[in-house]
C-alpha cells in the first residue's frame, strides 16, 4: 500500500461546523485532491471530490471527511460530551511542513521555555522530568502520561505560574489530543486537541480545537489565546528541515525528553502511516 | 567547490547570526562574543531547526527550538530539557570551513574556504541583493551608466566563479572591487569594495550609482531571464 493509499482510510477536518452559511460554497485540498464543500439548507455539508460525493461527518465542532469507501472509524474525545464544557474552534492555520511534523510539535513539552517564553515556559525552568509513554492495546493508540512542567500562563484563565499536568493521546497519525490541569477546576482537565488536515506531505491546514472548563474569558480571547501559541509554533514547524517527518532513526538525535515523538513516530511506522514522512517507503 | 564570499564581516556583529546559501547549501553563520565566526548546515542535529534563527550567548549559540546550546566548534554542550546530562560527541552539526580576509565572509562547503587574493588597498562599501542573475546585473552596469551619460569601463574579471570584476567609472571612482555570490537562481549579492584613499563623498557616489544599476537590473529582470 503506499502511503498515500494509506492515509485515505482516515477521516480529516476540512471545515468548522458553524463557518459556512447555508448555501456557501468553498474549495479546499486534500491528500492532494481537491474538493469542492457546500453548506446545505438543512444544516449539513456536501463534500465531492471530482464529482463524487463524499462522506461527511459531524464531530467536535468540525465537518470530516474521508476519501475512502471503507474508512477506519473516527477516533473518540468522550469529553466532548461534557455539555458543561466551552467547545472552540479556533479556526484554520496554514502550515508549511509535513502533516506529521504539525502533530510532533504539538506533543513536544522541551520547547515551552524557548518558544512560548513566558507563557507556557520560562527558564530556568527547563527540565523535562521522566514520564510514561505506553501504545494503548484496546484504541492502538500513543499515550504519555504523568508530565508535568512548570508553566507562567498555562491558560487564558491562568492567574500566574503554575505546574501543569500533562496527558498526550495520539488516536490516529494526524490527531493529537492534550489534556491539561485545568486553572480553574481541581478535579477536571482541559482539552486541547490538533485536527490536521493534510493538503499535501510538505502542506498542511492546522484546526485547532479546545473543550475548556473557563467560565470568564470570552470566546474571542480563548482564540487568540491559542492562535498566538500557534502562531509561534509554526515560525519553528516551517523551519524544519528535511520538511518531511524522518521517520527512521539517524537523522535526527531524540533524548529522553523526545520519548513520545520517539514512540509516535514508531508507531506510524508500525501501521505504516508514511504520508509525511521522510523514510520507511 | 570554491570559496564563496557570503557577506561583509562588517555586517555580523558579535552575537549576530545570519543564513547564507550556495548552491544547494544551507548554512548558518554566527559570531560569537569575543568574535569567534563559525559556518555550519543550517540544521540542528536535535530535531532540524534552522540553526541560523538561533540566538547567540556567549561562546555559545543556542538553538531556537529547544534551547540547545553548541560551542565554537560546533560540540553540543547543554541540552536545557537535561540541565545534568553530558551530551556525547556525536551531537555536533555539519561544520564548514570559514576564513575572514578583504573585509568579506568566505565559506567553503566541501573544502578548506581560502578568499581570493585581492589588492591590499581596499575597504568593503556596502553589501547589495540584487533579485536577478549575475548576467543581468553585470550587463545593467553598462547600460546604466550609459543612461546617465557618464562614462563606464568595465576592467578586469579577477575570478569567474564566484565572479569577481573590477569597474571604473571614471567621473566618481576607479578601481571598484564587486565580489558577486549568486545565492539563490534569481538572488544574486554584490559586495562592493573601493579604494581605501576614496573620499567619503564619492564612497556614497558608488553606492548610489549601485543603487541605481539595481534598479535597471531588476527592471530588465525579464528582458534577460
Ligand atoms: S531542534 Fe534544535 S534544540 Fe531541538
Ligand atoms: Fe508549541
Amino acid at each position: 500500500m503506499s502511503a498515500r493509499e494509506h492515509a485515505l482510510k482516515y477521516w480529516y477536518p476540512v471545515a468548522m461546523v458553524n463557518e459556512l452559511a447555508s448555501g456557501q460554497t468553498r474549495e479546499t485540498v486534500l491528500l492532494e485532491t481537491p474538493l469542492q464543500l457546500e453548506a446545505t439548507a438543512d444544516g449539513n455539508l456536501n463534500a465531492s471530490a471530482h464529482k463524487q460525493s463524499l462522506s461527511v461527518q459531524n464531530a467536535f465542532d468540525h465537518w470530516w471527511v474521508t476519501l475512502s469507501d471503507n474508512p477506519y472509524p473516527l477516533f473518540k474525545v468522550p469529553e466532548a460530551a461534557e455539555t458543561d464544557r466551552r467547545f472552540v474552534p479556533c479556526g484554520v492555520v496554514r502550515v508549511l511542513c509535513s502533516p506529521l511534523r504539525a502533530v510532533e510539535n504539538f506533543l513536544d513539552i522541551a520547547h515551552f521555555p524557548f518558544v512560548h517564553t513566558d507563557v507556557l515556559g520560562a527558564e530556568p525552568h527547563t527540565e523535562v522530568y521522566k514520564y510514561d509513554v505506553k501504545i494503548d492495546d484496546t484504541h492502538d493508540e500513543v499515550i504519555a502520561s504523568n508530565i508535568r512542567f512548570y508553566q507562567p500562563q498555562a491558560a487564558k484563565s491562568a492567574e500566574g505560574g503554575i505546574e501543569t499536568q500533562y496527558i498526550y493521546r495520539v488516536p490516529a497519525p494526524m490527531v493529537a489530543v492534550l489534556y491539561k490541569t485545568c486553572p480553574q477546576r481541581e478535579d477536571a482537565m482541559d482539552v486541547i486537541a490538533l485536527f490536521v488536515q493534510p493538503v499535501d506531505e510538505e502542506t498542511c491546514d492546522v484546526w485547532p480545537w479546545m473543550a475548556l472548563y473557563d467560565d470568564t474569558s470570552s470566546m474571542a480571547d480563548l482564540i487568540q489565546f491559542q492562535q498566538f501559541i500557534f502562531l509561534q509554533d509554526r515560525t519553528i514547524l516551517e523551519n524544519q528541515l528535511p520538511r518531511k517527518l524522518p521517520i527512521d532513526p539517524g537523522l535526527e538525535i531524540p533524548t529522553r525528553a523526545d520519548l513520545t515523538s520517539v514512540s509516535y513516530r514508531r508507531w506510524l511506522k508500525k501501521r505504516g502511516a508514511y504520508y509525511g514522512a521522510l523514510e520507511g517507503r | 567547490m570554491t570559496s564563496h564570499p557570503v557577506g561583509l564581516s562588517g555586517n555580523l556583529a558579535p552575537r549576530q547570526v545570519m543564513r547564507a546559501t550556495i548552491n544547494q547549501f544551507d548554512i548558518a553563520v554566527w559570531r560569537s562574543e569575543s568574535g569567534i565566526i563559525s559556518a555550519w548546515d543550517n540544521r540542528c542535529p536535535h530535531r532540524g531547526m534552522r540553526l541560523s534563527h538561533g540566538f547567540v550567548r556567549g561562546e555559545s549559540l543556542a538553538c531556537a527550538y529547544h534551547g540547545w546550546h553548541y560551542n565554537c566548534e560546533g560540540f553540543c554542550h547543554y541540552i536545557p530539557a537535561h540541565p545534568e546530562l553530558t551530551p556525547p560527541k556525536t551531537v555536533r552539526p555539519v561544520i564548514y570551513s570559514v576564513i575572514e580576509r578583504h573585509g568579506l565572509i568566505w565559506i567553503n562547503p566541501t573544502a578548506e574556504a581560502r578568499a581570493h587574493e585581492l589588492p591590499d588597498n581596499l575597504i568593503p562599501l556596502r553589501t547589495l541583493t540584487f533579485e536577478c542573475d549575475e548576467n543581468t546585473a553585470l550587463h545593467a552596469m553598462s547600460s546604466t551608466a550609459q543612461h546617465a551619460g557618464e562614462s563606464f569601463e568595465p576592467g578586469d574579471t579577477l575570478s569567474e566563479s564566484p565572479r569577481i570584476i573590477t569597474v571604473n567609472t571614471p567621473a566618481i571612482a576607479n578601481g571598484i572591487i564587486i565580489a558577486f555570490h549568486q545565492c539563490a537562481p534569481h538572488n544574486v549579492i554584490a559586495h562592493v569594495l573601493v579604494q581605501n584613499t576614496l573620499s567619503s563623498a564619492a564612497q556614497i557616489d558608488v553606492s548610489r550609482w549601485l543603487e541605481s544599476v539595481r534598479r535597471h537590473a531588476e527592471a530588465n529582470v525579464s528582458e534577460y531571464l
